[in-house]
């Protein structure tokens, strides 16, 4: 028995005591970030020196592209030096302790214009992005026809929520600039605005400079962050919006009579602008106002004032009613757009996670990255992960009452509906978004859904992140590792957030079907051709990329449907042309129709020529499905040149 | 005279008003890029806050919350003025004028909700950091002409461009025929031109430098049916067929 009962201490004592570091590890302990003696002016050597360094790195990143685009092999070695060069040293220096808050707020303005102008590069003239030019193309309608809720066969959602279309044209209207100059103008305040607002926001609900500098860095690890949400798309002005809501909120906490009612009325025109801004933003804006109404209701805390919880609630209100008058008097696009994308998401997730049949398309292999980026990808969302576990209880204990602060206690208070700010409790559970954010970011259909999660989630992972670091891998006066590492780590995650925003983001030959990497010179001659030539406002179809550029360059009326039922793409794809698509193409309005040889070179970079839905994903077009129209009677070929068809389908409907 | 509270407010009025004058009558870009971006993106939001009462701690604060309100200003004027026809670009600047005057007028004097005037934190710089920041403007703005550059340079593919149109309907009977050259370096091609299979026009060692554009009008015949008309674009040095075009000639 004796023997036995030591036996059984000495293993469970071990357990215990990894038990207990664990628990200590990630245990709401908070050791540190209040006791930071940041100098009250920016070090301005700093400040000069990390301009020059990213000026220089912005210089290599040009060179590399310029590389890529003569197919040069250095293409790569300049452009990811002059990256690391622009996200590394500043990412350290704001993530350093001790640093004054003004500095620390410069630089990250510093860093996200780098890195707007980093994306830039890539196309400095013109519009490179697929969803840049369904934008492009709406606010070019906006300019010529001078009325609101134009269709965009391209994006017919795009029509309901025209914010962006109109703050562009707005500017465009008064300078005389054009679309592309206004969109980057535009983004650039935006971007600066985003960062700026954000910063404000995790300052005021933490009250600490270097949590929220640390959190906006964290939130740049963000996929979407460097190239989604700077491109010419409506979730680039929503997101903006969105995090200005939330910083007016939190800044409007601990008002009281007119000033309150004042910040309630810019909230209710942030808000009413956002539900005409972009559909996804709104609805978590709601979402998130609606759950703070909540927790506020919830909360056991004799303290707040009705008034506030009164406030809080024609907050959340407005939020809620705002944008679900706009859908529903715009007869409810919004769930017919997301629903098929959700759906089909979680489908996916759900077969992976299962092992059961997964959908047809998720059968083919998405597009791959050198495994130096795969790795610092994933290596950003180990970190992250570390960082999170490390920081979730800390973040809750961080709010909990001030008298409930040892071993924890914090977390028990907070179970117990006793917490100081309900922001906090919010952001620190809206982090746990972060891993079903990653595992549907491993299916090919729940990519989008994981990418879009993302833009939201890492609100919370932002906060969450930088308490642990704070509190936890650097607490009160970090020396030796703990001072370098986690800079360090930070600077890997923000890198992690320019390697998984782009599959492809040096500029190279010519792809396939790989959308920003198929946009080159001769597919905007032969789309400006056919503006000067024929005419703008013809009906054509083609290939997706071909649409686009048809669209923005040729200012075509372009479409992907023959009739309402049938999608172009079949009618490109078997060697002859069928009665029922003859017949299909006779009955329809279509004047044109544009094929591109060189979609018969390889098989697609995304998988499809056409529609991410079309049955034969993945499989290679060839010339005979192409050059087919050749021989049909009534259909003319009007232009070539080698790679570009254009087919005259007039004749077809009794014209020539 | 404007209180002093509201002469930050009497300020907008009158840069919104000279936005209007430059919209109206001046052509130069600069100058309208100079008063317009302010007046869309700061000044509206700015006289909005002022006009709301809306107290901010900081002047950063009031920069972002400003932006944000000039969004809110700018689409509820997109949408006022879609109502009344006037998305052009003098309805715009009186747009932001009629803005920015209202919030003058509803903006509570008592100067409660003036601008902070508090900066982020004091910074002093010396004179070689003054030029290592302007040395890093010269530096980056080298870097987005050398990005232009390559982009302008740029060509992954030679081609040539060849086309006819058809004769419009009820207009004379022409076809257009055009070249445009985009190769690496001039070309010479022969040209044939055939309707219903029979050579209408032939044109032979047409040389075309790259960039340049040939464009010819071949007359046709109007029938009372439809004909069809073929052109070919033959390279003389290897005497192979290189494009081929076609167009329907409607019948009268």
């Amino acid at each position: 028995m004796i023997r036995a009962y030591f036996n059984t201490e000495t293993t469970i004592a071990p357990a215990r005591a990894w038990m207990h570091s664990i628990l200590g590890i990630i245990g709401p302990d908070l050791r540190g970030g209040d006791t930071e003696t940041a100098p009250d002016s920016a070090n301005s050597n700093w400040i000069a020196a990390l301009c020059l360094v990213v000026a220089v790195a912005l210089l290599l990143v040009a060179a590399g592209q310029g590389a890529g685009r003569r197919g040069n092999d250095v293409a790569p070695l300049l452009f990811w030096s002059g990256t690391l060069l622009v996200v590394v040293p500043t990412s350290l220096r704001i993530a350093w302790p001790n640093v004054a808050r003004g500095e620390r707020l410069f630089l990250l303005v510093l860093l996200v214009g780098a890195l707007f102008f980093h994306k830039t590069m890539y196309s400095p003239t013109g519009f490179a992005h697929h969803d840049e030019y369904l934008h492009w193309i709406a606010a070019e309608d906006l300019t010529t026809a001078r009325r609101l809720f134009l269709s965009n066969p391209l994006l017919p959602i795009a029509s309901v929520y025209p914010a962006l279309e109109i703050v562009t044209t707005a500017i465009t209207n008064l300078t005389g600039l054009p679309i592309f100059a206004t969109a980057t103008l535009l983004l650039a305040v935006l971007k600066g605005t985003l960062i700026t607002a954000l910063f404000l926001f995790y300052e005021r609900i933490t009250g600490s400079p270097r949590i929220a500098a640390i959190a906006c860095l964290t939130y740049m690890g963000c996929s979407t962050f460097v190239v989604f949400e700077s491109i010419f798309s409506y979730e680039s002005i929503a997101f903006v919006l969105c995090i200005l809501i939330l910083a007016v909120e939190a800044a409007s906490k601990d008002l009281v009579g007119r000033s309150r009612s004042s910040a309630l009325i810019l909230i209710a025109l942030l808000v009413a602008s956002l539900a005409v801004a972009h559909h996804l933003t709104a609805a978590f804006v709601a979402f998130y106002l609606g759950m703070l109404a909540a927790l506020e209701a919830s909360r056991r805390d004799v303290s707040l004032r009705v008034q506030a919880r009164i406030a809080m609630g024609a907050t959340a209100a407005l939020a809620i009613v705002i944008p679900l008058v706009w859908v529903l008097a715009h007869g409810n696009p919004f769930t017919g757009y997301v629903g098929p994308v959700v759906e089909t998401g979680f489908k996916a997730l759900l077969a992976k996670l299962m092992g059961t049949s997964t959908p047809q398309s998720e059968h083919v292999s998405p597009p791959s990255q050198p495994i130096l980026l795969r790795l610092t990808t994933l290596l950003a969302i180990l970190l992250t992960s570390v960082g999170l576990a490390t920081g979730f209880f800390r973040s809750l204990a961080m709010t909990a009452p001030v008298n409930l602060r040892s071993g924890w206690r914090p977390i028990q208070g907070i179970l117990k509906r006793r917490w100081r700010d309900s922001r906090v409790v919010l952001l620190t559970l809206l982090a746990c978004g972060f891993p079903i954010s990653v595992a549907f970011r491993l299916t090919v259909n729940g990519w989008q859904i994981g990418n879009r999660m993302g833009t939201f989630v890492f609100i919370g992972v932002g906060l969450v992140f930088a308490v642990g670091i704070v509190h936890f891998w650097q607490g009160r006066g970090a020396r030796g590792w703990r001072l370098i590492v986690p800079p360090a780590a930070i600077s890997v995650i923000v890198m992690g957030g320019v390697t998984a925003g782009s599959i492809e983001p040096i500029r190279g030959p010519y792809k396939v079907s790989s959308d920003a990497q198929s946009i080159e010179r001769m597919g905007i001659e032969t789309s400006l051709w056919t503006k000067e030539w024929l005419g703008p406002g013809n009906r054509f179809t083609s290939d997706r990329v071909n649409r686009l550029l048809l669209a923005g360059y040729g200012r075509q009326d372009v479409r992907n449907k023959i009739n309402p039922a049938i999608y172009a793409a079949r009618v490109f794809r078997r060697d002859k042309l069928g009665a029922d698509d003859f017949y299909a193409l006779a009955r329809s309005d279509l004047d044109f129709l544009v094929v591109d040889l060189r979609l018969t070179t390889a098989p697609p970079v995304l998988g499809f020529y056409f529609e991410p839905w079309e049955p034969q994903q993945g499989t290679q077009l060839t010339a005979d499905e192409l050059l087919k129209f050749n021989d049909v009677k009534g259909v003319s070929r009007t232009f070539d040149n080698g790679y570009l068809i254009i087919y005259d389908l007039r004749g077809l409907h009794g014209e020539p | 005279m404007a209180s002093p509270s509201k002469r930050d407010l009497l300020g907008a009025c009158l840069w919104a008003g000279a936005t209007v004058a430059a919209v109206a009558a001046s052509d130069s870009m600069l100058l309208r890029v100079i008063l317009g971006v302010p007046t869309a993106l700061l000044i509206s939001g700015h006289v909005v806050l002022r006009a709301i009462g809306v107290r901010t701690a900081s002047l950063t604060e009031h920069l972002v919350c400003s932006i944000g309100a000039s969004f809110a200003v700018t689409i509820a004027g997109g949408f006022v003025l879609d109502a009344m026809g006037l998305l052009v670009p003098l309805g715009w600047a009186f747009w932001y004028l009629a803005a920015t005057t209202a919030a003058m007028l509803l903006a509570p004097g008592d100067g409660n909700a003036s601008i902070p005037r508090a900066w982020p934190g004091p910074l002093r710089m010396q004179r070689w950091q003054g030029a290592a920041v302007v040395l890093a403007m010269l530096v980056t703005t080298g870097a987005y002409a050398l990005a232009i550059h390559d982009q302008a340079v740029e060509r992954q593919f030679n081609y040539t461009d060849f086309w006819m149109l058809p004769p419009a309907k009820g207009g004379p009977g022409q076809l257009v025929i055009g070249v445009r050259s985009a190769e690496a370096q001039a070309q010479q091609y022969d040209l044939e031109v055939t309707l219903e299979g029979k050579p209408i026009a032939i044109i032979r060692s047409l040389t075309i430098a790259p960039g340049d554009t040939w464009v010819r009008k071949v007359p046709v015949p109007i029938l009372a049916v439809q004909q069809k008309a073929e052109a070919r674009l033959y390279l003389p040095a290897d005497d192979k067929l290189y494009r081929r075009v076609s167009a329907l000639v409607p019948g009268s």
